[in-house]
């Protein structure tokens, strides 16, 4: 079998449970209002991450190693992804695109986001750049 | 061996030496696989025990429907009171605080996507198949999970099925990869060490040697600009950033300032009432006038109905509970309720030991109801509430009277109570 197959038993035996369960699961959202609307979403965020996410902050990455020094990258690669990573995940309330639906529930929005991450940001690189200093100033050759 | 006649390699990222991380190797993915798994099956097993909190085999409460579930349901305690608190808490905060592994652990896998010939045999292709299963799942219950938590709804089906549909689809698809990935992990832990590798500083840090199956260890690494600490601790960092920027809206107090970024990491109004408010009565659709002295609250299923104004409930035995407002979207918020106990309201109708339907002044949506089960009513910290921090309760927060259960889900402690029927259980 393993010829034929290409892997362990336990490979093909692992892997039918998982389809049975996911496939169990897949007939259930089929049947769901809008089921199009799910599929398109989970292939949007498959391709998403795959096509966009990924090659984006690796080009972005390698145009900035590239242009800076040694390990110099770091000091920018390092706040750049903190504050790409907030604002990721907080994009619906840092971009006011939930005013309307988060206004309407709870009553009131919540003001100030945008400005918060903003100072998030410059903190995130202030640091970095403080880092970056402390470091040349300790490895550079004493000049007395 | 699949051979297809005249396919060849493309050039680009389907080249070995078109990956040149000097950090990608077994014992890297093994390391953020090892770290991912942990946070993972807790986000999993909080996420189901949130489903079976919603007792969702009870009346109408399942909002996934009950006979297309998977028998994994459980009855919910009422002990500790912060329990749904802290299991949604973990759910939702451990969940975003663990986006940047997920992606550190999707980057280092990700030349095998280009592996070439896409397909060897019968195994690869069941493999990749169910990684697709698995890497889109992972997306899916990320953004949609992300989004709901600050109640933006940019896709048009429901949010509660699709997430839950989707969690038994992408916990699937993770046995299958733990289960045939154990071996791999396990020898890249035996040749290189579980932590061995972290004592390497960046002058230190060499390629792993090339692996068999191919495609992590670089053929033609670059110089590395950071070492393999360096990179988990950037992954790691990462995580706590999110973590420390968004743990307050549960944890609360003075933490929730330090929820900069999250919509509910602020006290939204002043004085008793001033705590969040889930859902408005004006978003709920509640007339005031239907909650002024004309309000009698009607409670069924005993020896014989009872009509009770405001100022009846409030001649009963009082009882105040510090308990707290948990929601399903990650946070809560603990405050001192008074009210009359469900137990109080089951002894005077006879009907003790009984799960109980409580249903709203809200004209619609599935949350216009909720059946608590017999040991929540029974629960003597359980109580109709009738004032909060010493003050009447405001309309968005119930008035004239709303429900508060130790350690249950926050919409499921309903508010501006119309009915209370005892039914058989």
């Amino acid at each position: 079998m393993r010829q034929r197959y290409g892997g362990s038993p336990l490979h093909l035996a692992a892997h039918a449970v998982a389809f049975a369960l996911a496939g169990w699961a897949i007939l259930q959202l089929a049947d769901v209002r809008r089921a199009d609307n799910v599929l398109a979403w989970f292939v949007a965020a498959l391709l998403l991450h795959d096509l966009v996410v990924l090659p984006f902050y690796s080009l972005i990455d390698r145009i900035a190693a590239a242009a800076t020094p040694g390990t110099a990258v770091n000091h920018v690669r390092v706040p750049a992804a903190f504050s790409a990573l907030l604002l990721a995940v907080w994009s619906p309330t840092i971009l006011g695109l939930n005013d309307a639906s988060f206004g309407r529930v709870a009553g009131f929005t919540r003001e100030g986001v945008f400005v918060h991450w903003l100072w998030l940001t410059a903190a995130l690189f202030a640091g970095s750049a403080a880092v970056w200093l402390l470091r040349a100033r300790r490895s550079a050759p004493d000049r007395r | 061996m699949v051979r297809v006649p005249g396919l060849r390699r493309p050039p680009g990222p389907f080249r070995p030496e078109f990956w040149r991380s000097p950090l990608r190797g077994p014992w890297l993915t093994s390391v953020l696989g090892s770290l991912l798994l942990a946070g993972l099956v807790l986000v999993v097993a909080t996420g189901f025990a949130s489903h079976a909190a919603y007792a969702p085999e009870l009346g109408r409460n399942g909002i996934v429907d009950p006979s297309r579930d998977l028998p994994l349901t459980f009855d919910w305690p009422t002990s500790p009171v912060w329990l749904y608190a802290a299991t949604q808490g973990l759910h939702v905060i451990l969940g975003i605080a663990l986006v940047p592994l997920m992606l550190a652990k999707l980057w280092s896998v990700f030349p095998r996507l280009f592996a070439w010939p896409p397909v060897r045999s019968p195994a690869q292709a069941v493999e990749r198949a169910s990684l697709a299963l698995l890497v889109g799942g992972v997306a899916f219950q990320f953004v949609t999970g992300i989004v709901n938590a600050q109640v933006y709804y940019p896709f048009r089906f429901n949010f509660v099925v699709a997430h839950y549909y989707g969690a038994v689809v992408f916990t699937a698809a993770l046995l299958a990869h733990v289960a045939v990935k154990l071996p791999t992990v396990r020898r890249a832990y035996r040749e290189r060490g579980v932590l061995a590798p972290l004592r390497e500083d960046l002058a230190h840090t060499r390629p792993e040697p090339s692996d068999p199956d191919g495609g992590l260890a670089p053929v033609a690494p670059a110089e590395p600009t950071l070492s393999r600490r360096g990179l988990l601790a950037f992954a790691a960092g990462g995580s706590g950033l999110l973590l420390v920027t968004t743990a307050g809206q549960a944890i609360g107090g003075p933490l929730r300032k330090l929820a900069l970024l999250s919509p509910r990491g602020t006290q939204p109004g002043r004085g008793p009432n001033g705590f969040q408010v889930n859902k408005t009565a004006r978003a709920a659709g509640i007339r005031p006038e239907r909650t002024g002295a004309g309000w009698r609250l009607e409670v069924a299923g005993g020896a014989s109905p009872l009509a009770l104004s405001r100022a009846d409930l409030l001649a009963l035995p009082q009882r105040t509970e510090s308990l707290p407002i948990a929601c399903v979207e990650g946070w809560s918020t603990t405050q001192s309720w008074t009210g009359v106990q469900l137990a109080e309201l089951a002894r005077m109708i006879g009907a003790e030991g009984r799960p109980l339907r409580v249903e709203s002044l809200q004209p619609r949506g599935v949350l216009r109801e909720a059946t608590l089960t017999a040991d929540q009513v029974t629960d003597e910290r359980s109580l109709l509430a009738l004032r909060v921090n010493g003050v009447d309760l405001s309309l968005d927060h119930g008035f004239p009277a709303r429900v508060v259960v130790p350690a249950l889900p926050g919409v499921h402690c309903t508010k501006w109570v119309a009915r209370m029927t005892f039914v058989a259980s």
